[in-house]
């Protein structure tokens, strides 16, 4: 028999909350990348409201580009974070440790790495991060990996991989150098996503281990084309019903509106809102469902609405603390 | 970028004991012949089959063309003792899904080849896979003989075993596309699929029907496919063109 109380199921739902799954543990809607060599790389980045920057460097085989990238790296990532965006560094695994020396500096929120295909690709970059961080002053764990998807076996090993390191964060999927991989014609001709299966157990592989997934749907992930705002929006919006919770923004035309759409709405958020209230008073006169605008309102959706409203509320702040880097 | 350059776009099936059927072959001209000891051929008609394959394979061989052998599971020790000849460059192996019966067949090709003088390790495995089980193992599968040079989506045991037949598009063939291909591109094996609809499937496939499902597996990823009725050859080889 159930025994479960209104208060029971109240306390269940709190841990719920509490553990904050499956919303994203970092809101990360939208990432632009840029180089290094940019000239114009601070201006870029400040405009952009990116919600996180991808810095990329080039190894000049000519020059000792670790002691260059060391000289340039700190002022690159002050720049990069200057409008209050998280700042990575994207590093090829098969590289890694010798990049990691190079890139790993105060201010940067973690790491992209790519080329991965297994989970001692992870295991590697966070044994040296282990070290960097000590050395140089960082707090211990503190650094992200997250990991650019471009291989067969970074598809295949995927949950190998998330589990690999406490470190891990996001899967960012790189449709372009991904279907390159697998043999894939890099032209969005397919009537269907060729990659549809590969999304989704990317972005179920992530959630289950408390991280997100950023991507943009097909064919716009593809193509990455600089189009109209309403396709971007509605790409936006598939890829959000998908499950991304954000995506690297082939052009910043695109940031403002995975900005608005990689999140619940002001409109959501006022029903989620609506919903809490009518729902705790229908508790209070002993129901466990109450109607609002015809739709049945019982725990799951309550607890849906409170998820959602704490999503957009740390949205909320997290824009608010961009705006404040503006000032 | 992945390399998608192959010769072997066409594996036509080929009833092993069907002297007229192999007879078109040269007029067909598929990529790859594929002699069947399986569904093709009749049970009372396997021995037979079985007997007469090393004079099919030299007579094929002679003609230039690529000659496998689909070997029927429940029979397979006899159909490789049968089938690994001069002349052959390898074996079909559906409903392949563990990895030992994949290490047991790559052994017993090795000792055969031995046994007949054929250059040791030349003959390729290629692995059908056509169950729930062979698919979730299949890297483990695709691993487990250094053989195997090819891996395909199977196709009528496929939608039997994973379900009722469909009458429409069987929508889980997708899914199981993707992760043949992405063992074959993660182990560097020529991947093998063609997106099947009811109005492509053998007997009642157009040319049409047929280029499209190919064209569309080769924008998948995939380079070749099986073509159950040698109509479809032509419409292979078109839909597989780079």
């Amino acid at each position: 028999m159930n025994t479960m109380t209104m208060q029971d199921k109240s306390a269940t739902q709190d841990q719920v909350l509490a553990a904050d799954k499956p919303m994203p543990k970092t809101i990360r809607r939208s990432v632009l990348a840029l180089s290094i060599d940019d000239a114009q790389l601070g201006d870029k980045a400040y405009a952009s409201f990116a919600d996180a920057i991808i810095l990329d460097f080039v190894k000049e085989a000519d020059r000792d580009w670790q002691t260059d990238l060391k000289t340039r790296m700190p002022a690159a990532i002050y720049a990069a974070g200057r409008g209050g965006a998280e700042v990575f560094v994207r590093v090829a695994s098969g590289s890694a440790a010798a990049e990691l020396d190079a890139v790993v500096f105060g201010g940067i929120a973690g790491i992209v790495l790519t080329g991965v295909t297994a989970a001692t690709d992870i295991t590697v970059a966070a044994h040296c991060l282990d070290t960097l961080e000590v050395s140089r002053g960082m707090a211990r764990g503190s650094l992200e990996i997250d990991v650019e998807v471009d291989t067969a076996g970074g598809v295949w090993h995927a949950l190998d991989i998330a589990r690999a390191s406490k470190r891990f964060g996001a899967f960012y999927i790189n449709e372009l150098v991904l279907c390159r991989s697998l043999g894939m014609q890099t032209t969005a001709t397919l009537a269907f996503d060729p990659l549809e299966y590969i999304k989704s157990q990317l972005i179920t592989v992530a959630v289950s281990v408390g991280g997100q997934a950023l991507g943009m749907s097909y064919p716009l992930s593809l193509t990455g084309a600089n189009v109209d705002e309403d396709t971007v929006k509605k790409a936006v919006r598939i890829a959000r019903d998908t499950g991304f919770k954000g995506a690297v923004c082939a052009h910043a035309s695109w940031i403002k509106h995975c900005n608005a759409g990689f999140c619940p709405s002001p409109e959501e958020a006022a029903y989620y809102v609506k919903v809490i209230e009518v729902f705790a008073e229908g508790l209070k006169r002993g129901m466990a469902s109450v109607p609002i605008d015809g739709n049945m309102i019982d725990v799951p959706v309550d607890l849906r609405a409170k998820l959602y409203l704490k999503w957009a509320n740390r949205v909320k702040a997290r824009d608010e603390a961009k705006a404040a880097a503006h000032r | 970028m992945t390399d998608n350059t192959n010769n072997r776009r066409s594996w036509m099936i080929v009833s092993a004991h069907d002297a007229a059927a192999l007879a078109r072959c040269a007029d067909i001209k598929p990529d790859v012949v594929v002699l069947d000891l399986e569904y093709t051929v009749p049970p009372k008609a396997k021995a037979a089959a079985r007997e007469g394959l090393t004079a099919v394979i030299q007579k094929l061989a002679d003609s230039q063309v690529e000659v496998f052998v689909r070997i029927d599971r429940d029979t397979r020790w006899a159909d490789v003792r049968a089938a690994v000849t001069r002349g052959i460059r390898g074996i079909v192996f559906p409903g392949a899904d563990s990895t030992d019966e994949v290490a047991e067949v790559g052994e017993l090709i090795t000792a055969i080849e031995r046994e007949r003088g054929v250059e040791p390790g030349a003959t390729e495995l290629v692995l059908m896979l056509e169950s729930a089980r062979g698919f979730w193992n299949a890297d483990a599968i695709a691993k487990a003989s250094p053989r195997v040079t090819a891996l395909g989506v199977g196709r009528i045991d496929l939608t039997m075993r994973l379900g009722p037949v469909p009458q429409n598009e069987f929508r889980l063939y997708r899914f199981l596309m993707t992760r043949a291909l992405l063992v074959a591109r993660m182990l560097g094996k020529q991947p093998l699929g063609a997106l099947w609809r009811p109005d492509s499937r053998g007997g009642v496939a157009s040319k049409e029907s047929t280029a499209k499902a190919a064209r569309e597996a080769r924008l998948m990823g995939f380079t070749g496919c099986v073509c159950a009725a040698p109509e479809q050859v032509a419409a292979v080889n078109e839909g597989f063109a780079q």
